[in-house]
């Protein structure tokens, strides 16, 4: 006896119609975003990513941004804004 | 349209059952192999085709049809007319208010907490008695597994991969009741939650597991508030979000006999389970240092009293109601009522 059983996962949906972003290469006379999650200390963390990054390159300018809760996604108008202000945006976590 | 579903072939029921397994497509126990046979009617007591989407899932990128949600239900052990509960437990979940990617993989390790209404109830055997939250009844273990399995295969919430729950509950395995309607004097809860007597509705919460709250020997509504609120007001899962209150018969009885209403004692719960600011941090649920100030500076449970749902269910002999609290720490995922059609 033979038995056909049905394959119950679902796999993501496909992703080949996002495009990934020009590389920057360096961020001398660039903008940086900072997308804190909005947990606890990420913003400690972002603030020393951004000294760090200060110390290497030129910043034109860092536009910080904080989504309201760290279980959502950031919306929309979130979004565009960094994308377009920002040449790269950097994002992080913090508990 | 998303595929149809992959067909493996294996020797037979035994086989196909290590199979599952060996996929990584359970929740740790054994499944119902699902056939094409066995699936077929699932679709056809829900009135859907194979590929109708039920739920797409925006963070992760999952669109889940009919079909798998059918699969799902048979591995778990459901009936067919089960179908329609999975379906408005799924849509639920899909709205936004419930926050479904976050509620599924956070630290917090919720499970989704599913409470049926209405007269579906006695059509599927639904159990809101004695032992409610516990083993025995069909259709409470199985749509609330066919949930969890759906959460673990078409939502990727497999342990940790996507789900990062530090310590989970027992509730992840299956955590469906129905309200005792007949028990309740005064109204039920998807009525609260502004649906029509008389319809059948499923409410979905991100929930920790029920903390019991023994209260056997007062006999007045005092001691019922008084043992409810300070569980409530426990500094473990203490925080503005939503709560279930579910309300044994015994306790039910109680309050209503000392002549207490639903919004009276959702206003009582939410007046009394508060705690100081100063405890919240003395206890590492706020950061800083204690200053006077937040000695006299009071936190409750919710944000008000509409954020305390009120759910009568259990077995007619006992002294023991439960408090839910929602995984979300406040506004991050709130319960949502959806009528079964």
């Amino acid at each position: 006896m033979t038995l056909k059983i049905l394959d119950p996962t679902v796999a993501a949906d496909d992703a080949t119609d996002v495009a990934v972003a020009k590389r920057v290469g360096d961020l001398d006379g660039k903008v940086l975003g900072l997308l804190h999650n909005g947990k606890v200390n990420g913003d400690r963390l972002l603030d020393l990513v951004r000294e760090q990054l200060a110390a290497r390159y030129g910043l034109r300018d860092v536009v910080v941004v904080r989504k309201p809760s760290a279980s959502r996604v950031a919306d929309e108008a979130v979004l565009d804004r960094l994308a377009r202000e920002c040449d790269a945006v950097i994002t992080a976590i913090g508990d | 349209m998303p595929d149809a579903a992959v067909e493996v072939a294996v020797a037979g029921w035994a086989e196909a059952v290590e199979a599952y397994f060996e996929r990584g497509w359970t929740d740790g126990l054994p499944v119902v192999p699902a056939t094409a046979e066995a699936v077929r009617p699932f679709l056809e007591a829900a009135g859907r085709a194979p590929g109708d989407v039920v739920l797409a899932e925006t963070t992760r990128r999952r669109t889940i049809t009919a079909e798998k949600v059918a699969i799902n239900a048979v591995l778990a052990g459901c009936q067919p007319d089960y179908m329609p509960v999975l379906l408005a437990a799924l849509e639920a979940m899909a709205d936004p208010a419930f926050t479904l990617h976050g509620a599924i993989t956070s630290t917090g390790g919720s499970a989704t907490l599913v409470v049926v209404n209405g007269p579906i109830r006695q059509r599927l055997g639904l159990n809101a008695g004695g032992n409610v939250f516990g083993p025995g009844w069909r259709a409470n273990a199985t749509i609330g597994r066919a949930i969890r399995l759906v959460t673990l295969n078409c939502l990727g919430a497999q342990p940790g991969l996507l789900d990062r729950s530090t310590q989970g509950h027992p509730g992840k395995y299956s955590y469906c009741i129905a309200e005792l309607e007949e028990e309740n004097p005064w109204e039920p809860l998807h009525v609260t939650r502004g649906l029509a007597p008389g319809t059948s509705a499923v409410t979905v919460f991100a929930a920790e597991g029920p903390h019991n709250v023994l209260s056997h020997y007062g006999e007045m509504a005092e001691s019922v508030i008084v043992a409810l609120a300070d569980t409530m007001a426990s500094l473990g899962s203490f925080s503005p979000g939503e709560s279930f209150v579910v309300l044994a018969p015994e306790h039910v009885t109680i309050l209503a006999r000392d002549g207490w209403t639903k919004p009276g004692i959702r206003e009582a719960l939410y007046t009394r389970a508060r705690r100081t600011v100063a405890d919240l941090k003395r206890g590492g649920k706020l950061a800083g240092a204690v200053e006077p100030v937040d000695e006299t500076t009071w936190a409750h449970r919710g944000r008000g009293p509409e954020d305390i749902h009120i759910v009568v269910a259990g077995g007619g002999a006992g002294g023991h109601s439960a408090f839910i609290p929602s995984w979300s720490r406040d506004r991050n995922s709130l319960a949502v009522t959806k009528e079964i059609r």
